[in-house]
This record gives structure tokens, C-alpha cells and sequence, in this order.
């Protein structure tokens, strides 16, 4: 079952003379993880938007071909709708938190809705408790680390049930460990509630051992699409904007010397190899 | 002379946070620093008592053998560049060449000097086809060489970048790598703020931990990034290479930060039948 | 940056603070209708210390007596206008300062009549006291986000003027006019970054649905107490009482003799 399907997409900007995508094909399968990439300009946040439906419905410009989301085509449905089937977070926590508290901000989007007021309580609870945020329900904002807030901004679209969550760049401004505590709750997420995750990352070190799929976008196309470490296998990563895991390149390393099974991308696996051929050895 | 000296620094903002105690260290000219440490643990504030935007509310900074709660920002600017962290969100004038050109304006260089210093900063960027469009039109990573150049200029002995490759692709992360060493081996002082593991590995700088306003730890990047404990303390993770040694050390792996390289050669001839 | 910080909402437990705001908005707006109906010393007293001992119940009457400091230099021109009025066409002189040191009294219990509701209800409250008002929420999410993002653009504001101060901007020196221009460096960043956290403001809005529903609904509500009730039934009362005091033609200084002098009307 795909809850994504994208075909032969397309799109400029209104008032750019360059396509920022070019017949993007591109489909995801419920409950994968998806590490998208690529350098800065390639067209990695112009995707997630397509997916969103802010394009067309927010960002002018030319779109042809087709994006289904849940079996909804974007391009007909309004975001509202479309925001509970995928919500997006974005690289700057500031700039996503609107209430003077935490607790309204997880509400922000139900109350938006209109819905009931005791649902909202359910399910603003439910995505506090998801997130280990309980107690920082009565706290502005503004007091929050970064971790914090991007925690928040997560809760806030959890409360809206999606299938598909998508983020973009959402460790930016974050340091290595509440980055890693982020990827690391996403995941488990992903597992508990069975979502979709695709998200929009330079530090492929961190986020590719967990990810089933790499997407590289590149000049507004997907080079590359399929397990991340093949495209370290295949590609020098590094000339098309993806920084290159030093245990890929160790792993490249190794094979030139050694009987190698490929490109590792996972710690705990490259440890388990070397114990193995020591162990042959010994 | 120390290029940089802190002499039990403490500082709180108007707002009551202590973010920096009793922090001291000296920084010798030429040398390459990082300060490495969790969000908010006090790196851009110790940047910015450099050019004296900050004065220590205790203790003393010299820069340049300057005490600087003696001179103006604008005097002590010559000595201590800065590079913002989001110094690209400041651009203002209508053209690239006029952006590098307002701080040279600003610090009285004449008509000539200016000419040839922008000149000169823009083609180390690699800046000089864009002189005459408007700042506001580079790309991202174009943008932030453009505001390195627009401190590169006046050429100051102290460089000081806070956070340089946040949200910047692998490309133009190298291309920083080189600048930054490049800058270094010709006899600038650098110090810089990051929390980019991987990058600092790559450097190989001096590096100096800190955590809650606090020095954790001061040394070459070789001891400090691969000692889990300091790394925990300020937040880090350490970088793959370190962490993977590190759990290879029963296969007679070093404890020392290596590159691809070396660990490689380490673990084939350990591996080889 | 100080009326930045003024705008930090200093959250306060004190039984005031619990007050239900809409008893609070209406106490302020029944000492502002009295002021405006009694011209008489006494009144007006009486009123200053309504609002003297709540606010120090509250524990804010420190804050309190800065916004009175602040409206010295209106009360001075109103006090110097209303005694010129009536000096000039030759009223006698001990009428006219009567007149005027009422008039000004009277301003600055106007000035202050909400401070009482401003001073011990939090941000979100008046939010929710408009929303019950039924205020279009449009206008009370503006009014909420100034709350918000009031501290973030002075952040913002101070680390431009950092960056340019960095690359030699004195912003301090020179004359008057190149002053203003040295403006420029830090005005156009601002400009343009507060555009571009529009842009992403309003796009992280409607990935949240922002005006999706006609009927927006509330999570939080406020919950009017017995207690609440209480006091506005008093509050009422007297209200009440004043008014008909009023109408009845009863004034304290009349009531009262040998202050006359005092006596506005
Ligand atoms: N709102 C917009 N209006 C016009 N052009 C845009 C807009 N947003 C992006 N573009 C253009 O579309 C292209 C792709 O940009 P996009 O932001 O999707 O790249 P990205 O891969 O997300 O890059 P980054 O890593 O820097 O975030 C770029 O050339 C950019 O200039
Ligand atoms: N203008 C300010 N007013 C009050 N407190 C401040 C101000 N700037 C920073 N702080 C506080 O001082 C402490 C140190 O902040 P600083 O910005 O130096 O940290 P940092 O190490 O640069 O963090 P990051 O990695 O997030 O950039 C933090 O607790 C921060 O909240
Ligand atoms: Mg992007
Ligand atoms: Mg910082």
C-alpha cells in the first residue's frame, strides 16, 4: 500500500525561469523511513511541499503532474484536510510555536479544526505523553531549548494523527545529542504508531542506519532512490551535496584490502564484521 | 604576545542568566580553536567579548594585548573579526561589492585600500562574478562566503566564526574546511564555535569543552573527541572513527582521534590472513 | 529595550491573580465610568485606593506605580491647560486650581482604571476573555502573537545591531542626520527578516490549519467561580449605588461642606 505516489512531477516558482523540480517520480510504501538529500537548492523542501499541498495551495507557480497522499490528490484537496493525513515540520522551531503555552500550541491545529472540546483534550494529552513532554504543558515557549521546542512542534502535529510526518531539516539548529534524542524518538514513534516517516537531513550519519530508504535530489530530479548504502557503494556522495558517513568510507576502505561485505552504515554492524573476520582469522 | 586571553571571565546578561563563570584560557597567535559545548552553554557569548560587544561583568579579556573594556567595539573590530551566525540574514547594501566594502568604509581605509581589499576578499571567495548583483540574490551557501569576505576583508589577525557550517551541504562544508585552513596557515588566528563533531574531526583543532558557562576540558581535538565521558558532559556524541576504535580497543585500536585513513591501515593489518 | 521587558507577563498566584478576568475587566471598566461621571475629589480618592490596595494584594504595585510615573507628563500638561482655561477668561484663581488639580486627578484614574486588569491577568487570559467577547479570533491571534514574537524581534533586533556594530557601524557618533542614516544597516536586515518569518510563519499556519473551521473551538475556557460571582455582585452594588447616588444630585464635597474650593462642578 503506497501512501505516497508522486508522477511526473514538475514545478517552478512563479518568477523563476528555472523548473525547481523536473519529473519527479517517486513513491512511498506505509511505515517507511525515508532520509531525503541532496545540496542546499536541490529542491528537498519544494518536494515536501508538493507532498503537503502548500504547493499549489500556498506557493504560486507552474505544477504539472501528480501527487497522491492517502489516496487524496493534492493538487484538489485543501490542506487543512490534507494536514491530517501529513504533517510537516519545519527547520525552525521558532518560527512554528504561536501560543503563549505549550499545551495551546499542541491544540493550535484541533482547535483550528473546531473539534470537540474534550477531544482535543484527548488527544493534546495523548501527543504530550508521546513525547515525554508532560510537564512542560504550562511553560511559554520562548523558556524552551531547541530540542525543546522542535519536541513541541512534533507534538503539535501528532495531535492531528497523521499517517505520514514529514520533517525538513529538523535538527538544524540543535546539538548532537538532543539531535540524536529527536531521530531516535521519531523512530520509535514510527514503530509504536506504525507511521511514515520522510525526512530531510545533512547528517546522513545519524539518520541513515535507521532509514530503509536515501532519496538524492539533485538539480531539481531524484538521483538516486533505494537503500542508503548502495548509494554510497555506487556514488562519491560527496559531489552531489551528501556528506559521506565516515564508516563508508572506511568500509570503501576495507574492501580495497580485505574480503568486505560492502558499505556499512551502522556502527554496531561494521563492530560485529571486524569481530567476525577476526575471529576467522584467529 | 597571546593573540587571545581570559582571565576569569564572568558574565551576566541584563536579564540575571550567568552565562559565563570564571572561564579562563589564552589563545596563542596562529593558533586553531573550537569551542565545542551544548546549546547554551556560552559559545557565542565568549565570541562576542572578542570585539568587546560584550564587557566581562568580572575577570578580564585581552585581545591583541588589548584590555577590552578599554576600547570600542569598533577599535577592537580590527583586531578580532566576527562572523555571526546567521551573518547572512544581514545583508543591507545594493550590491556584493558595496557589502564587503561598508566595513572597510567604516573603519577609514582609503578609496584605494578599499578597492583592492574587496577585490582581493571576493576573489578568495570565489565571489567576483556576483560584484555588482544584489546581495539578497546569491544562493544559500553563496551567501554565507559573502559574509565571511565581508569580515576576511579588513583582514584581521583574530577570526572568529560562530557556527559556520549550520545548515550548510557536505560541498560547501569542505570548502570551509579549507578556507578556515587555509586562513590558519596564513598565520590567522581562528577560533571558532561549533558543535559539528564530524567537521571539528576533520580540523583537528585545539579544542576547548564547555558546559553551563563552565571549561570542561582543553586540548588537541586527538584526546578530547574520542573521550566519551567529556563529550557527555557538554552534550556531543563522538565522531564515528573515535567511537568505532574506541570499541575496537580489545583489537588493539588507539585511543587517539584518527582519520579514514589510518584506521583503515590499523584495522587490514590487524585483519589480514 | 526596556518596554520590551514590561511586555514579559509575569505570571502571579495571589487570590487577585485568580480572579475571573471578565469580573476584573468589568471593575475596570466601572472605575473608569465613575471617574468619568464624578468629578470629585473624594470619589476619585476612593477610587486610587480601590485600585491601590488590589494592585498590592496582587503584589505588583511596584509595576503599578511606574505606569502612574508614566503618566506624570500628561497629567502636568492637563493640570497647565485646564488651569489657563479657566484663569483666563478670569475665573478666580482658587476656583480654577480646584478645577485643575481635579480634572488631572481624574485623568490619572482614568490612565490607571485598567492597569488593575492589565497587571494581574495573563496574556492568554485576555485572549480568552476576548474570544469570549466573541472578538473575531483573527484579531486575537494578532494580538497574541505581538505576545509571542514582541521577544523575539528584540532578540533579533539586538544581534543585527551586534553584527554591524562587528564590521565598524558606530551607531552612537556623529551628527543628528548621519545618525539616521546609520539606521539603514540595521532597519533593511530587519525588514527583511521579519518578511521571511512571515512567510514561514504563515506557511507552519496552514500546515496547522489555521482558519480551516468557521467555528474555532477552545481548549482552555475560563471557569467563572462562585467566588467570582461574589465579588461582582458587590462590585455591581456599589456601582449601582454610585450611579444612583449620582443621578439623585449627591456629591460627597456637597455633602461635605468647607471644601468647596475643591468642588469641580
Ligand atoms: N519561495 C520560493 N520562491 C521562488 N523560488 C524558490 C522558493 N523556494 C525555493 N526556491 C527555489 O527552488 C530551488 C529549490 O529550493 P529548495 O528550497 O526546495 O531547496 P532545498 O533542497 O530544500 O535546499 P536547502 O538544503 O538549502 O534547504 C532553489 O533554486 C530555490 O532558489
Ligand atoms: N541576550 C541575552 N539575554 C539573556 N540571556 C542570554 C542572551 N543571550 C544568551 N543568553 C543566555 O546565555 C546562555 C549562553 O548562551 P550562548 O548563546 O552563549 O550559548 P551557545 O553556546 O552559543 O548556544 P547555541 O549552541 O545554542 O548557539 C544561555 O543560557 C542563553 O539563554
Ligand atoms: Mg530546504
Ligand atoms: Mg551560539
Amino acid at each position: 500500500m503506497k501512501v505516497i505516489e508522486v508522477r511526473g512531477l514538475s514545478f517552478t516558482y512563479s518568477g523563476q525561469d528555472k523548473p525547481s523540480l523536473r519529473d519527479i517520480n517517486f513513491e512511498v510504501g506505509e511505515g517507511e523511513f525515508v532520509l531525503i538529500s541532496g545540496p542546499s537548492g536541490g529542491g528537498k523542501s519544494t518536494l515536501c511541499r508538493c507532498i503537503n499541498g502548500l504547493i499549489p495551495h500556498f506557493y504560486e507557480g507552474e505544477l504539472r503532474g501528480e501527487v497522491y497522499v492517502d489516496g487524496l490528490p493534492t493538487s484538489k484537496t485543501p490542506t487543512h484536510i490534507l494536514s491530517q493525513h501529513v504533517g510537516m515540520v519545519f527547520q525552525n522551531p521558532q518560527n512554528q510555536l504561536f501560543s503563549l503555552n505549550v499545551e495551546s500550541d499542541v491544540a493550535f491545529a484541533l482547535e483550528n479544526l473546531g473539534l470537540p472540546r474534550e477531544e482535543i483534550r484527548d488527544r493534546v494529552d495523548e501527543a504530550l505523553a508521546l513525547m515525554g513532554i508532560e510537564d512542560l504543558a504550562d511553560r511559554s515557549p520562548v523558556e524552551l531549548s531547541g530540542g525543546q521546542q522542535q519536541k513541541v512542534a512534533l507534538a503539535s502535529i501528532l495531535a492531528l494523527r497523521p499517517k505520514v510526518i514529514m520533517l525538513d531539516e529538523p535538527t538544524s539548529f540543535l546539538d548532537p545529542m538532543s539531535a540524536m534524542n529527536l531521530v531516535e524518538l521519531v523512530d520509535r514513534l514510527r514503530r509504536k504508531l506504525g507511521l511514515t516517516i520522510l525526512m530531510v537531513e545533512h547528517r546522513i550519519d545519524l539518520i541513515a542506519p535507521r532509514a530503509d530508504r536515501l532519496a538524492v535530489i539533485y538539480e531539481g530530479q531524484i538521483l538516486y532512490d533505494g537503500p542508503p548504502r548502495d548509494f554510497f557503494e555506487k556514488y562519491d556522495g560527496h559531489l552531489y551535496g551528501v556528506s559521506v558517513p565516515k564508516l563508508a568510507r572506511l568500509s570503501k576502505e576495507m574492501a580495497r584490502h580485505l574480503e568486505w561485505p560492502g558499505v556499512i552504515l551502522d556502527i554496531d554492524e561494521f563492530e560485529r564484521v571486524v569481530r567476525l573476520i577476526a575471529g576467522h582469522r584467529l | 604576545m597571546q593573540a587571545i586571553v581570559f582571565d576569569g571571565v564572568s558574565y551576566v546578561y541584563p536579564s540575571g542568566v550567568r552565562a559565563l563563570k570564571d572561564v579562563s584560557f589564552t589563545v596563542e597567535r596562529g593558533e586553531l580553536v573550537v569551542l565545542m559545548g551544548e546549546n547554551g552553554s556560552g559559545k557565542t557569548t565568549i565570541l562576542k567579548h572578542l570585539n568587546g560587544l560584550l564587557k566581562p561583568t568580572s575577570g578580564k579579556v585581552f585581545v591583541d594585548g588589548l584590555d577590552t573594556s578599554k576600547y570600542t567595539v569598533a577599535q577592537l573590530a580590527t583586531h578580532a573579526g566576527l562572523v555571526f551566525q546567521n551573518a547572512e540574514n544581514m545583508f543591507f547594501e545594493s550590491t556584493v561589492w558595496d557589502e564587503v566594502a561598508f566595513a572597510l568604509k567604516n573603519f577609514g581605509y582609503s578609496d584605494d585600500v578599499v578597492r583592492k581589499r574587496v577585490d582581493w576578499a571576493l576573489r578568495f571567495f570565489d565571489l567576483e562574478r556576483y560584484a555588482g548583483q544584489s546581495p539578497f540574490t546569491l544562493s544559500g551557501g553563496e551567501k554565507k562566503r559573502l559574509a565571511f569576505a565581508v569580515v576576511l576583508a579588513w583582514s584581521p589577525p583574530i577570526i572568529a566564526l560562530d557556527e559556520p557550517t549550520i545548515g550548510q551541504d557536505s560541498l560547501q562544508k569542505e570548502k570551509m574546511l579549507h578556507m578556515i585552513r587555509l586562513l590558519n596557515t596564513q598565520g590567522h588566528t581562528v577560533i571558532m564555535a561549533s558543535h559539528d563533531v564530524e567537521f571539528v574531526a576533520d580540523l583537528r583543532p585545539r579544542i576547548i569543552a564547555i558546559s553551563s558557562g563552565s571549561i570542561v576540558a582543553d586540548g588537541p581535538a586527538d584526546e578530547i573527541l574520542p573521550d566519551t565521558e567529556i563529550l557527555r558532559r557538554c552534550s556531543l556524541h563522538p565522531p564515528q572513527l573515535a567511537l568505532l576504535m574506541a570499541r575496537l580497543r580489545d583489537l588493539g585500536m588507539p585511543r587517539k582521534l584518527v582519520d579514514v585513513d589510518t584506521a583503515a591501515r590499523l584495522l587490514v593489518e590487524r585483519l589480514r590472513p | 529595550m526596556s518596554i520590551f521587558e514590561g511586555l514579559r507577563f509575569r505570571p502571579g498566584k495571589s487570590f487577585i491573580h485568580r480572579i475571573d478576568p471578565r469580573v476584573k475587566l468589568s471593575i475596570s471598566i466601572f472605575i473608569l465610568s465613575l471617574a468619568a461621571i464624578y468629578v470629585d475629589i473624594i470619589v476619585l480618592t476612593l477610587l486610587i485606593s480601590v485600585e491601590a490596595f488590589t494592585v498590592a494584594r496582587a503584589g505588583v504595585l511596584r509595576l503599578w506605580l511606574r505606569t502612574l510615573r508614566g503618566s506624570i507628563y500628561l497629567a502636568l500638561l492637563v493640570f497647565i491647560i485646564t488651569l489657563v482655561t479657566r484663569l483666563l477668561p478670569g475665573g478666580p484663581l482658587a476656583e480654577s486650581l480646584g478645577y485643575a488639580v481635579t480634572y488631572t486627578y481624574r485623568l490619572v484614574v482614568f490612565l490607571t482604571s485598567f492597569s488593575l486588569f492589565f497587571l494581574t491577568t495573563t496574556p492568554e487570559e485576555i485572549a480568552l476573555t476576548l474570544s469570549r467577547l466573541r472578538i473575531p479570533y483573527e484579531y486575537i491571534f494578532a494580538f497574541v502573537s505581538a505576545i509571542r514574537f514582541t521577544p523575539v524581534l528584540a532578540d533579533e533586533m539586538r544581534s543585527i545591531m551586534d553584527a554591524q556594530r562587528s564590521r565598524g557601524l558606530e551607531l552612537d557618533r556623529g551628527r543628528l542626520l548621519s545618525r539616521v542614516r546609520k539606521l539603514i544597516p540595521v532597519l533593511i536586515p530587519l525588514l527583511v527578516n521579519v518578511l521571511r518569518r512571515s512567510y514561514e510563519l504563515a506557511e507552519a499556519m496552514e500546515v496547522k490549519c489555521f482558519g480551516a473551521s468557521k467555528k474555532r473551538t477552545y481548549l482552555r475556557d475560563l471557569n467563572i467561580k462562585p467566588s467570582d460571582y461574589a465579588i461582582l455582585a458587590a462590585a455591581i452594588t456599589l456601582f449601582a449605588t454610585a450611579i444612583y447616588l449620582r443621578v439623585m444630585g449627591y456629591a460627597p464635597l456637597q455633602i461635605l461642606t468647607g471644601l468647596e474650593l475643591f468642588n469641580g462642578m
